[in-house]
């Protein structure tokens, strides 16, 4: 993978004679030129595209270099880092959906990132990026953009309907206060269901979307230890109480079940809470008659979501200098507006903003920005326990959807996290792995 | 000593066949056997140890996981007789020397031709709430069946899933049972059509008897590949609402894959071969007993 040959990997195939003497023939011809193997997930067509431009920019400043691009499919991908982990084929740059970075960091296929990036780019990044990006004492991943969680709503009906429209994230409404929007907004409603909550996401968007509620009320997914456990934590009072306020809301008939994805769009509904990737559509939809109002504070101050994709590099590449000048060029303000302009994310860099951008104060989407510089965005648990944690998690989050004991259900997955932790002897970091990323410092 | 170089031959002949099943079904069994008895987990750094049944124990009293295996058996238990039934009577409809059966027959054999994820992602669009098979029903019921989402539905979920793979699986079974009545002689049928039996009963008397050892089989794949229930699973329900279509596999894989718990896995997929294993022998003994 590493070297334009490939030869280890040939003799592997089955086909090898005649594979290696067609791909023998492909090594003379760029006998100057040194592959870099890059692995994104295959997101919109815009932003496979502005990554492809920004890779062929990338040669052409480097001509002793070609980066070969590989783009997986999303539902799949960290399935597919994982089998490739295994079996040693990982390429040199990678994406990584945000919370899995520890899990393949404690594996061991992963380079520390500190002291090898500019230190001015660590400086200019969102703290929320260099949180997510971190765990055990190193820096594992970076990435160029992160994500908004809050819920859009229509100022008109919020003003109809004599409901404050909070200013920003330090000025979100009560547990109380929603409770009151929500009935306030209900008696106009032909349906009666007011509130989008994307139920019809799967699986990852119930933790990223609610596990900030958790937090808010001072509760949470997990303690990380070490040992990480979530007993006493996922099914304490705080956590149980800020789900049995969602199922209140379902139970009520004020979530619309939103089957068809139109349900803000249409105006079924008066506030949608969810990511900034639908700020485009809502935008089309509703102009200037939209607000972003952070999610509610359930005592412990209004809490959201942060974490995206972010790029790690390979543990045993061979050509670290090239990889870090790739990855360097990629996280450049320039291609981080590009990026964001392809994804609608929010930049990951500050210098990347510019006054006249909706992320920008006085912007509409500066609510997002707000959340992640003020520290009221949560990261997901950093643990390598995390695919125990959000599976379980989802899991319990949907069975509470559907009327469930919020109790039983949290306690239930919370003993499942644990024993996942107990399995793997508390996901220990040894001394063997940190003498190692001391090493490879 | 012409019996010992017939021997040596049927041996060296069948070398590649047995080499390939111990390669690719022994050697993977047995690791998951040797897994499933340990702490094993996707990329871990960790030494791996030996625990023992612990995973078996553990499944056995997860309500989860028993929620997978019943999902499965009922599935196994509906899919087969369905499948069969339409494959007889798709068959015994196409069983005429025409042109138009001549075309029925592929048309019915396509479906087995589609991949299976091509078809699940056909059939999620036909179930959707305003879909084709909303409306047909509710043409059909005079408004009684209300539009709803069936592939979210807790009671509908798992039959609409049982629908699709009928659909696709049965052409297959058509053909193998369309091979077996054509192979039952004329003469049977004149023979009974003179002494006065009438059609349901030459079907009864004759056709049925004759082709129960293809019926057996049929029964017996239909059941090992309903035992195997996932593509459609992940694909149009991913195993929801709320563990309404989670399957044995469903599980297994989502232990295994989605969250690196490689031995829980297979403990899974142990436990399911005991159980196909458990069901074919039954199956086997029956049709021993019978003839």
């Amino acid at each position: 993978m590493r070297s334009r040959c490939r030869q280890t990997e040939l003799q592997r195939t089955i086909a090898g004679v005649v594979v290696a003497a067609l791909a023998g023939t492909g090594c003379g011809a760029g006998a100057e030129q040194t592959a870099l193997e890059v692995w994104a997930h295959a997101g919109q067509e815009s932003e496979r595209r502005v990554l492809r431009e920004q890779v062929s920019r990338f040669d052409a400043l480097h001509p002793r270099l070609r980066v070969r691009l590989t783009f997986l499919p999303e539902g799949s991908y960290t399935g597919q880092v994982q089998a490739a982990a295994i079996a040693g084929d990982l390429p040199d740059l990678l994406e990584l959906d945000g919370p899995f970075v520890a899990d393949v960091a404690w594996q061991g296929d992963l380079l520390p990132l500190d002291g090898r990036l500019d230190p001015g780019l660590l400086d200019d990044l969102l703290p929320s990026v260099v949180t997510q990006g971190t765990w055990a004492g190193h820096l594992w991943a970076v990435g160029a953009f992160d994500s908004g969680l809050a819920i859009w709503a229509r100022r008109s009906a919020l003003v109809e309907a004599g409901i404050r429209i909070p200013q920003g994230p330090d000025d979100a409404w009560t547990g109380d206060e929603l409770d009151a929007a929500l009935d306030a907004l209900a008696r106009t409603d032909p349906d009666g269901a007011v509130l989008d909550l994307k139920l019809n996401y799967r699986d990852e968007w119930f933790t990223y979307g609610f596990a900030p509620l958790l937090t808010s009320a001072g509760g949470g997914l997990l303690d990380p230890g070490p040992p990480p456990h979530a007993g006493g934590v996922l099914d304490a009072a705080p956590s149980v109480a800020a789900l049995q306020r969602v199922q209140g809301w379902i139970a009520a008939g004020r979530i619309d079940p939103n089957l068809d994805d139109l349900a803000f769009v249409s105006g079924r509904v008066a506030l949608s809470w969810v990511g900034h990737w639908e700020a485009p559509r809502y935008r089309r939809a509703w102009g200037d008659d939209l607000v972003l109002v952070p999610l509610p504070d359930l005592g412990r101050g209004s809490r959201t979501g942060e974490g995206s994709w972010v790029w790690a590099i390979a543990a045993d590449g061979r050509q670290t200098d090239d990889v870090i000048a790739l990855l360097q060029f990629l996280l450049s303000p320039d291609q981080v507006r590009a990026t964001v302009a392809a994804n609608g994310a929010v930049p990951a860099r500050r210098s990347a903003i510019r006054p006249s951008d909706p992320w920008a104060p006085g912007g509409r989407l500066h609510l997002y920005l707000a959340q992640l510089e003020g520290g009221f965005a949560v990261p997901r648990p950093r643990t390598p326990a995390y695919a125990a944690v959000t599976g379980a998690f989802a899991e319990a989050f949907l069975a509470i959807r559907d009327g469930a004991d919020v109790r039983r259900a949290l306690t239930r997955a919370a003993a499942a996290i644990d024993r996942d932790v107990a399995d793997n002897q508390g996901y220990p970091v040894t001394d063997a792995m940190r003498r190692r990323w001391e090493a490879e410092r | 000593m012409k019996g010992a170089a017939e021997e040596r031959a049927a041996w060296m002949l069948a070398t590649p066949a047995l080499l390939g099943m111990a390669v690719f079904i022994l050697l993977p069994f047995a690791a998951a056997v040797a897994l499933s008895l340990t702490d094993a987990r996707l990329g871990s750094p960790l030494p791996l140890h030996l625990v023992g049944p612990v995973h078996y124990l553990r499944l056995l009293t997860d309500p989860g996981f028993l929620r997978a295996l019943a999902n499965t058996a009922g599935f196994a238990a509906a899919a087969v007789p369905l499948q069969t039934g339409l494959a007889l009577a798709l068959a015994l409809a196409v069983n005429r020397e025409t042109r138009a059966s001549a075309l029925a027959r592929t048309l019915f054999f396509l479906p087995v031709v589609f991949p299976l994820s091509l078809v699940s992602v056909l059939w999620t669009l036909l179930y959707a709430p305003s879909g084709p098979v909303a409306r047909v029903l509710a043409t059909l019921t005079l408004g009684v069946w209300q539009p709803g989402d069936v592939l979210h539905d807790p009671w509908l979920a798992l039959p609409a899933v049982l629908v699709t793979s009928v659909w696709q699986g049965a052409g297959f079974q058509m053909v193998i049972l369309l091979a077996g009545l054509q192979s039952i002689p004329d003469d049977l049928y004149e023979a009974a059509a003179l002494d006065g039996a009438g059609a349901w009963r030459r079907f009864r008397s004759i056709t049925l008897p004759m082709l129960r050892g293809r019926l057996v089989v049929v029964a017996i794949v239909t059941s090992i590949l309903s035992f195997r229930l996932f593509d459609q699973v992940r694909i149009m329900t991913r195993g929801g609402p709320d563990g309404a279509t989670a399957t044995v596999v469903w599980e297994a894989v989502r232990a295994a894959f989605d969250q690196a718990q490689l031995a829980r896995g297979s403990a899974m997929s142990i436990l399911l071969v005991v159980a196909v294993l458990a069901i074919t022998l039954a199956v086997g003994r029956l049709r021993g007993e019978e003839a």
